[in-house]
C-alpha cells in the first residue's frame, strides 16, 4: 500500500482515494454522515417555483425560531426527484419528502417506505378539515401523508375571443364538435394540445373515459382490474375516434410540449384547451384575467360528474430519523394561513377547507366547480402502475396520430395490462 | 506545423484566413446564439414562442441575477470546483500509469486488461445505479464529495487509459530503448520521456475529463442528496419545474455554467504547441 | 529492501503503476457491471425483493417490437455519428493556424461541449418547431411550409441525431488539435521537401501519424452513438410513440420510469454484448500492426 500512496503522493486525490479504497480493501464500514441529532429536520423538496419555495423556507425559518430545531431544506429538480426518491428513501432518507398522493404514494406505501402518520391525523383531527382529499393519503384505512395542492382538470378558453365570436363553452360531446367547425372556419385550431411529453393525450383519455364509464369503472381499468378491450371502451375510442378525424386537435401536435399549446391559446390561434390551472404560465400576464374555464363537456347524459383532480402530497419516509420532529413540523406548516400562503404561491386548490379564499380567479373557478363533483381520480399517470402508465401513454399518444392502429395499441395494453396486474 | 502556417507576411491572407474562420463559427453557434438570446429574454417571450427573433427587452440583469437567487448556484459552483478539480487530477494520475504501462510493457492479460478498460466506458449509466450506489452506502461515503470523487475517477479512468494507452503508443520505440540503455527506471522513463512528450495530450484529457465531471448530473442524483455537496448542473436543474421550466433562466444558468470548462480550454491550449515534439527532443 | 526492488523492479514497478487504477476501475466498474447481468435474470423493481426469473427478460425483449425499433434507430445513430470524426477533423485543421485571435475561436468552437445536453435539446427543439422554430421560419421566407421533422415517425431520428452531432464534432475537434500537436516535424518536412502537399500529404504523412488519435475519435463517438439517451429524452421522449427511441433510452425508460430494472439490465446486457463485438475488431485492428511492427 505504502508504494502505491507514494505514487500519488502529491495530489489531492490521495487522500480520496486511499479513503475509498482503504474502505473497500479493509471492509470497514465509516456509517452515514451523522445527521441523527434529535435537535435537526431536513427536507427533500423537489419544487421547481422560486416563489413557492421562498414560502417554504419562511415557515421553516420561523418554525426554527420558535422550536429550536433547525430546519435543512434540500431542493431536487421535479424530474431528477422522481430517481432520486427511489434511492433515497432506501439508503438515507430525510425526514421529510415531497411526493404526490394516490397510486405513487402506494407503491412506496407497500414497500414499507412511507411512515404510518394516523397518529398526527388524530391528534390534529385533519379528517374533519380536508373531506374526500384525506382518501388520496389513505391506504386500507391508514395515512400516509398529508395532500397539498390539487389541480382541476378541465377546457380553459379566452373570454374575449369567445364573446367576440359569440361562442359559449361546450356542455355536450355535439356542442364540442358544432365549436369546432366554428372554430376551424374562423382560422383557428380547436383544441389546442400538445402531446410530445405524452401526458396531455392520457388527461384526455381520462376525461373520455370519466364521462362514459364514470369513475368505478374507470379506477378498475387503472387497477388493472378491467381489461383494455373490454367492449365499455369502445364507445371511449370510437367518439375519440370522431373527435381527431373532425381535425379537432390540429396538426403535429406531437412535436409541442404543453406551453407551446398555450402559446396558441393565448395568441388566439387555438379556441380552447384542456389543462389545469397552470395554463395562465402561457399567458402574458396582463392577459391572465381573460382565461375562462369550463368543465368537459357531457357525454353521457346524466351521469354523475367525475374529474381529474391531482393532490401533490407531502410525507415521513419510514427510514427518517427525526419522525417526531417531523410530525411536529408538519402540524406547524399545515395550519391554515400556512398551507394557504404556500398553495398561493403555485395556484392550486388547497386540500383543506378552511384556508382562506385565494386571490386567484383561476383558483377559486376550480374550487367552485369542485363543488359538483361528485367524485375524483388523479391522472392517468398517477392512477395506474407506472409500468402501465408509461405504455398507456405511448398508446394514447400514437392513438392521436393514427386513430386506425386502435386494435393493435389496445392489445399492446391489454399484454402490458396481463404482464403487470398478472391477470 | 500541419497544415503549414499561412506566411507571416501576408497580413492580408491571415485576415483573410480569420475572417473566413469567424465566418464558419458564426455559422457553428447558431444554436448557442438562440441560447443567449433566450438568457436575455423575459419568461413571457419564451413561453409566446419568441425563440429566434430579436429579445423583445434586455433582462441580462434579472435574469442572470435570478440564477443565483433562486438556486444556491454560488455554493454548487464551489461544490463542483471541490469535486472536479481532484478527479481531474486522479484520473490524469491514474490513466497516465495505466496507458504507459500497458503501451509498454507486453505481459499475459495485457490486451484482456486492456479490453475491460475500453468495454467499461460502453456500458450505459442509469444501469450501473444500483450497484454503484449500494457499495459507496456500504463505505460509507454515499452524501459525501468523496462519493461523487471516486466514481468519476474510477468511471473515466477507462475512457482516460484509452486515451493515454493510445498517445504513448504513438510515441517512437527508440525512445525507450535510449531510455532503457542509459539505465533509466520505469519511473525515471515515465517523468523525464514520457511526460514531457504528452503534455497536450494531457492537456486534452484534462479538458475533457473536466468537462465531463463539470456537467454531471445523473450521478450527482444518485449519490448525493443534499445541496452541500450538490454540483451546478443541479443548480441549473432546479430552474426547472413541475409544469413550467424558466427556460430564460435555464439558458443564463447554462451560460454560466459553461463558462469554467470554455476557461479552462483556452488556458489548456498553451500546452497544445507542436514545439514539444518527438523531433525537437530527438534532435 | 533496495536490493530486492533494484532486482525485481523491471516487473514490480509497471505491477504498482498499473495497479491503482485497475483496483479502483475494477472493484467501481466492472463489479457493478457484473452486478447488472446478474440483476437481468431478475424481476426488480429495484426497490423491493428481487425475484429470479431466469431468462424470461430476454425472451420477452426479443417479443417487443419497441426492441427492434430501438436497434435500427441505434444504428442510424451509429451510421450518422460516424461524420463526427472526419467533420472534427477539418475543424481542426481549420483552426491549426498559429494566427492571433485563433485560440479565442477554438474556445468557441468547443462551446457545444460544455453546454448542458438539456439545453442543446431544448435549443434544437426549438430549430424544429412547427410554429415557431428556425426552419418554419427559414421555410415560411420562401413561402413553404417545413415539415414537421420531431412529428415524422421516419425522420425524427435524423433530426434527433444532427442535434446530438454538434457537441460531438466539438469533442472530435479537441482529440484532433491535440493529436495534431503531436506530429512529427521530421516526417512533414521530408513530406514537403519531396513536394507533398493538399491531400496526398494529409492522406500519406499526416493520417497515418494520426492513427491513434483517430481510433480514440472513433471509439468515442460509437461509445456516443449507442449510449446517449438524454437528447432523446429532452427532445422527443421517445417519441413520436417510441418511433425515435435507442436501447440506452428504453433501458433509461424501463428502469427509471417503469421500475422495471431486472428488464432495463437486460437491455443493458444487450447493448453490451453488442459493443463488445465492437470492442472485440477494435482492439483486434487497433493492436495488430503494433504487433506486427514488435
Amino acid at each position: 500500500m505504502k508504494d502505491v500512496s507514494s505514487l500519488i503522493a502529491g495530489t489531492h486525490s490521495r487522500r480520496q482515494f486511499m479513503l475509498g479504497a482503504g474502505a473497500v480493501f479493509t471492509g470497514i464500514t465509516l456509517g452515514c454522515p451523522a445527521l441523527a441529532q434529535s435537535k435537526e429536520l431536513s427536507i427533500i423538496s423537489n419544487i421547481g417555483n422560486a416563489a413557492q419555495r421562498d414560502v417554504l423556507q419562511r415557515i421553516a425559518s420561523e418554525y426554527q425560531k420558535a422550536s429550536g430545531v433547525t430546519v435543512t431544506i434540500n431542493n431536487m429538480d421535479h424530474e431528477a426527484h422522481k430517481t432520486a426518491i427511489r434511492s433515497y428513501l432506501v439508503v438515507g432518507a430525510p425526514d421529510l419528502c415531497f411526493w404526490f398522493s394516490g397510486n405513487r404514494m402506494k407503491a412506496f406505501v407497500k414497500r414499507d417506505l412511507f411512515d404510518d402518520i394516523s397518529d398526527l391525523f388524530e391528534r390534529e383531527n385533519y379528517k374533519s378539515v380536508l373531506g374526500p382529499s384525506a382518501g388520496a393519503v389513505t391506504v386500507d384505512g391508514k395515512q400516509y401523508g398529508l395532500p397539498l395542492g390539487g389541480l382541476l382538470w378541465g377546457m380553459f378558453y379566452r373570454k374575449d375571443v369567445f364573446a367576440e365570436k359569440g361562442w359559449s363553452p361546450p356542455a355536450t360531446l355535439d356542442e364540442l364538435l358544432a365549436l369546432g367547425e366554428k372554430a376551424k372556419s374562423a382560422g383557428m385550431v380547436p383544441v389546442s394540445i400538445g402531446t410530445k411529453e405524452m401526458w396531455p393525450a392520457a388527461g384526455w383519455f381520462d376525461h373520455m373515459n370519466l364521462r362514459i364509464n364514470g369513475l368505478d369503472k374507470h379506477m378498475a381499468l387503472m387497477d388493472g382490474k378491467m381489461s383494455y378491450t373490454d367492449p365499455a371502451m369502445i364507445p371511449v375510442f370510437d367518439k375519440w375516434a370522431e373527435l381527431v378525424n373532425a381535425g379537432l386537435f390540429g396538426q403535429n401536435h406531437t412535436s409541442f410540449g404543453w406551453e407551446q399549446a398555450a402559446a396558441a391559446l393565448a395568441q388566439k390561434k387555438a379556441a380552447m384547451m384542456d389543462l389545469a390551472g397552470f395554463v395562465k404560465y402561457g399567458f402574458p400576464q396582463d392577459q391572465v384575467d381573460q382565461i375562462g374555464f369550463a368543465p368537459f363537456p357531457e357525454i353521457t347524459p346524466g351521469l354523475a360528474r367525475y374529474e381529474d383532480f391531482a393532490l401533490n402530497s407531502i410525507h415521513v419516509p419510514k427510514n427518517a430519523k427525526n419522525k417526531e420532529n417531523a410530525r411536529d413540523f408538519l402540524a406547524y406548516f399545515y395550519k391554515p394561513e400556512n398551507l394557504s400562503a404556500f398553495l398561493e404561491a403555485e395556484s392550486a386548490v388547497p386540500p383543506r377547507n378552511d384556508c382562506p379564499p385565494s386571490k386567484d380567479s383561476l383558483v377559486n373557478a376550480a374550487v367552485e366547480s369542485l363543488k359538483s363533483v361528485e367524485g375524483s381520480a388523479q391522472y392517468y399517470d398517477r392512477d395506474t402502475d407506472p409500468d402501465m402508465a408509461q405504455e398507456g401513454l405511448k398508446g394514447f399518444q400514437e392513438f392521436m396520430v393514427k386513430p386506425d392502429r386502435r386494435d393493435q395499441i389496445l392489445e399492446r395494453l391489454e399484454g402490458t395490462r396481463k404482464r403487470i396486474f398478472k391477470a | 506545423m500541419y497544415p503549414r502556417p499561412i506566411s507571416e507576411d501576408s497580413s492580408l491572407r491571415r485576415a483573410g484566413y480569420a475572417g473566413m474562420v469567424a465566418l464558419v463559427l458564426i455559422l457553428w453557434l447558431v444554436p448557442l446564439m438562440a441560447v443567449m438570446a433566450t438568457s436575455l429574454r423575459s419568461f413571457e417571450e419564451v413561453m409566446a414562442g419568441n425563440y429566434w427573433g430579436w429579445p423583445k427587452s434586455i433582462n441580462f440583469v434579472e435574469n442572470y441575477t435570478a440564477v443565483f437567487t433562486q438556486t444556491a448556484m454560488a455554493r454548487y459552483f464551489l461544490n463542483s470546483l471541490i469535486i472536479t478539480l481532484p478527479s481531474v487530477l486522479g484520473v490524469l494520475v491514474l490513466s497516465t500509469l495505466t496507458g504507459y504501462v500497458l503501451s509498454r510493457y507486453r505481459f499475459r492479460g495485457a490486451n484482456l486488461m486492456f479490453a475491460l478498460f475500453v468495454g467499461g466506458n460502453f456500458l450505459p449509466a442509469q444501469i450501473m445505479m444500483i450497484p454503484v450506489r449500494d457499495l459507496m452506502v456500504s463505505i460509507g461515503l454515499y452524501d459525501t464529495f468523496y462519493a461523487l470523487i471516486v466514481f468519476h475517477i474510477a468511471f473515466q479512468t477507462g475512457f482516460a487509459t484509452l486515451f493515454m494507452r493510445n498517445f504513448i503508443a504513438a510515441l517512437p520505440d527508440e525512445l525507450f530503448q535510449a531510455a532503457r540503455a542509459e539505465g533509466a527506471s520505469p519511473g525515471q522513463t515515465l517523468v523525464h520521456v514520457v511526460l514531457p512528450l504528452i503534455r497536450p495530450a494531457l492537456a486534452a484529457l484534462a479538458i475533457l475529463t473536466f468537462t465531463f465531471v463539470w456537467n454531471d448530473y445523473f450521478w450527482a442524483i444518485v449519490l448525493t442528496q443534499s445541496d452541500a455537496v450538490k454540483p451546478v448542473t443541479a443548480g441549473l436543474s432546479n430552474l426547472r419545474g413541475e409544469w413550467v421550466s424558466a427556460w430564460n433562466l435555464v439558458a443564463a444558468a447554462t451560460i454560466m455554467v459553461a463558462i469554467p470548462p470554455v476557461v479552462m480550454f483556452f488556458l489548456m491550449q498553451r500546452h497544445f504547441i507542436a514545439g514539444l515534439t518527438v523531433g525537437a527532443v530527438k534532435g | 529492501m533496495s536490493g530486492f526492488w533494484r532486482s525485481h523492479r523491471a516487473w514490480m514497478a509497471p505491477t504498482l503503476f498499473i495497479l491503482p487504477g485497475a483496483l479502483l476501475f475494477g472493484i467501481v466498474i466492472i463489479m457493478a457491471s457484473i452486478q447488472t447481468i446478474w440483476v437481468s435474470f431478475f424481476d426488480w423493481d429495484g426497490v423491493g425483493a428481487m425475484q429470479w426469473v431466469g431468462l424470461a427478460n430476454y425472451a420477452q425483449l426479443f417479443d417487443d417490437p419497441q426492441f427492434y425499433v430501438s436497434l435500427r434507430n441505434n444504428l442510424i445513430w451509429l451510421g450518422l455519428f460516424m461524420l463526427a470524426p472526419p467533420l472534427g477533423l477539418a475543424l481542426a485543421l481549420l483552426l491549426n493556424q498559429p494566427i492571433r485571435g485563433m485560440r479565442v475561436m477554438k474556445s468557441l468552437f468547443f462551446v457545444p461541449l460544455v453546454l448542458a445536453s438539456v439545453t442543446v435539446g431544448v435549443v434544437f427543439t426549438w430549430v424544429y418547431d412547427p410554429s415557431f422554430g428556425l426552419l418554419s421560419l427559414l421555410f415560411g421566407y420562401f413561402g413553404a411550409t417545413a415539415p414537421a421533422l420531431l412529428s415524422d415517425e421516419h425522420f425524427v431520428t435524423f433530426a434527433v441525431v444532427v442535434a446530438a452531432l454538434w457537441p460531438q464534432v466539438a469533442f472530435c475537434l479537441v482529440l484532433f488539435l491535440a493529436g495534431l500537436n503531436n506530429l512529427s516535424e521530421d516526417l512533414i518536412g521530408a513530406g514537403r521537401v519531396d513536394g507533398a502537399r493538399g491531400w496526398p500529404m494529409l492522406w500519406h504523412v499526416v493520417l497515418p501519424q494520426l492513427r491513434e488519435v483517430s481510433f480514440i475519435a472513433l471509439a468515442v463517438t460509437v461509445i456516443g452513438a449507442l449510449r446517449s439517451f438524454d437528447m432523446v429524452a429532452v427532445m422527443t421522449s421517445g417519441g413520436p410513440f417510441g418511433s425515435s427511441t435507442v436501447l440506452a433510452y428504453q433501458m433509461y425508460e424501463q428502469s427509471i420510469f417503469s421500475y422495471r430494472f431486472g428488464y432495463g439490465a437486460a437491455i443493458a446486457t444487450v447493448l453490451f454484448v453488442i459493443m463488445a463485438a465492437f470492442i472485440a475488431w477494435y482492439l483486434r485492428t487497433l493492436l495488430k500492426p503494433e504487433r506486427e511492427s514488435a
